[in-house]
Parts: C-alpha cells; structure tokens; sequence
C-alpha cells in the first residue's frame, strides 16, 4: 500500500511533488501504522479517503498548473537566430512565388475570349504588397498588445 | 486565495495551528478531535490546502534544524491569524444573527 501511495503521487506536478512528496509519505506513513491498528472496515475507509483525497489533489494541482501555464508569458523572450533565417528565407520564396505567378497570368491568353485576361493591379501597392503590408500592421499590433502585456505583468512583479 | 468566508477545512486547519505550530500528521489528528470525528483530512486535502496557505502567507514553515521533511512544522503568521480573527468574528456574528432570528420566530 506504501508503494502505491508513493506511485499516485507521481500524478502531482514536479513542484508540488518536489515540495510536498517527502511529508505526505511521511504522513501517509504514520497514518497507516494508525490504521492497520483499527479494524478491517476502519483501514477501508482510510484506503478509500486516502485514494480519493490523493486523486482529486492530483487533479486540483494540475489544473492550478495548466491555468497557470495558460497565461504565462516568459520575460525577454526571443526568437533563436536560425528562426529568423528560416523565416526570411520562406518569406522570400513566398514573394518569389507570387511574383511568378503574376508573370504567368499575364504572359499566357485567356482560354475564353469572352473574359477579358486578369492582370494584376499594376501601381504602386499590388495585391501581394498590400498583404504584406496588412501582415505587417498587424504583427505590429499584436507584437505591441504583447509587449505591453509584459511591461504590465513586469511592474507588476516589481511592486510585489 | 479564497477571501472569507473560508472552507471548513480551511478553517480547522487555520484552528489547528493557532494554538501551536505542528506538522502534519498533527494537524490531521488536531482536526480530527476538534470535530468530533466528524471530519477527516485526506493527506491529499491538507497539503493542497497548505500549498495555498503558504502562497497566500497565512502560514509559514517553522525553521528547525535537523529535522526530516516528513516532521516539518508549520505555523500562522501574523496575517493569518488576523484572517481567522475576522473569520471568528464574522461566524459569530452569524451565530448571534441566527439564534435571534430563531428566538423571535419560536416566541
């Protein structure tokens, strides 16, 4: 019985378990050596509340973590170099593509003479740069609602 | 952390170490008797509870020295035993509130 308390405990998170393991075994222990003791349907009682206790425990700690975890930021966060390499690169095959479709389109004749051919907004912002553009207000946007968000949750922690 | 009115065992725990620091086998025994057998911590209840005691700082490890993990004592701090005080008074005045009403209706 001892040996599975301590194997349900492995269901708690690390740090709980790091912190509390060592006393609720302990614990455990001397309520055991108590409950063997006691009778049959004592030590029954004790089997089951212990079970039930250490399972919903488990199940509490973990979902304090997980709800945690979900807004969670780590602080001066940065993307590794190669990130920024590989994302250039895809970037640039992107753009490479487009531009080539856009040669294709206008180089081959419409099929139905009855539509005029597509040629792409020629000017100043075509189709492919206005996206960029748009994707690039809005990472922006986003990259500032986060950043404030840090700067937000720093002072926080530094008037606590 | 829950702000008042606290659980019961929340509470009985808070009882359990206002008279004296304990570890917690202890407090489960202290509990056990304050009540009347009537509730029973599981290992698993009393040490989540204790996490939260600890975040919140109503109660702190006292500091022993060679002491084993599964003796380690824990005890109110000052902030903790305000919150209980608050807690008496306010089952108090509940109390008071209810036996009143109880008292008009029966006369």
């Amino acid at each position: 019985m001892l040996s599975l308390y301590k194997h349900f405990l492995r269901f708690y998170p690390a740090t709980h378990r790091r912190e509390f393991s060592e006393e609720m075994f302990a614990t455990f222990c001397q309520l055991h050596a108590d409950a063997v003791r006691s009778g049959v349907p004592r030590r029954m009682q004790f089997y089951l509340r212990e079970g039930g206790g250490l399972m919903l425990g488990a199940l509490i700690e973990n979902w304090r973590k997980f709800a945690e975890r979900k807004f969670y930021m780590r602080h001066e966060f940065r993307f590794p170099r190669a990130t920024w390499i590989l994302m250039t690169i895809i970037l640039a095959g992107v753009v490479m593509a487009i531009v080539k479709g856009e040669a294709i389109s206008a180089s081959v004749p419409p099929m139905n003479p009855a539509l005029p051919p597509i040629h792409p907004a020629q000017g100043l912002l075509s189709n492919w740069g206005l996206s960029f553009l748009i994707m690039y207000a809005v990472g922006i946007i986003v990259g500032g609602f986060l950043f404030a968000l840090r700067r937000r949750r720093t002072l926080r922690l530094q008037k606590s | 952390m829950e702000a008042l009115p606290l659980t019961e065992p929340v509470l009985l725990i808070l009882l359990s170490l206002a008279a004296e620091p304990r570890h917690g086998y202890s407090m489960l025994k202290d509990i056990e008797r304050m009540s009347d057998g009537r509730v029973v911590l599981s290992t698993g209840t009393l040490y989540g509870a204790l996490r939260r005691l600890l975040e919140e700082r109503w109660i702190e490890r006292l500091e022993q020295t060679d002491v084993s993990r599964g003796k380690q004592a824990y005890r109110l701090t000052p902030r903790g035993r305000k919150y209980l005080q608050f807690e008496v008074s306010r089952l108090k005045h509940l109390t008071r509130l209810a036996a009143l009403r109880v008292v008009m209706k029966e006369s």
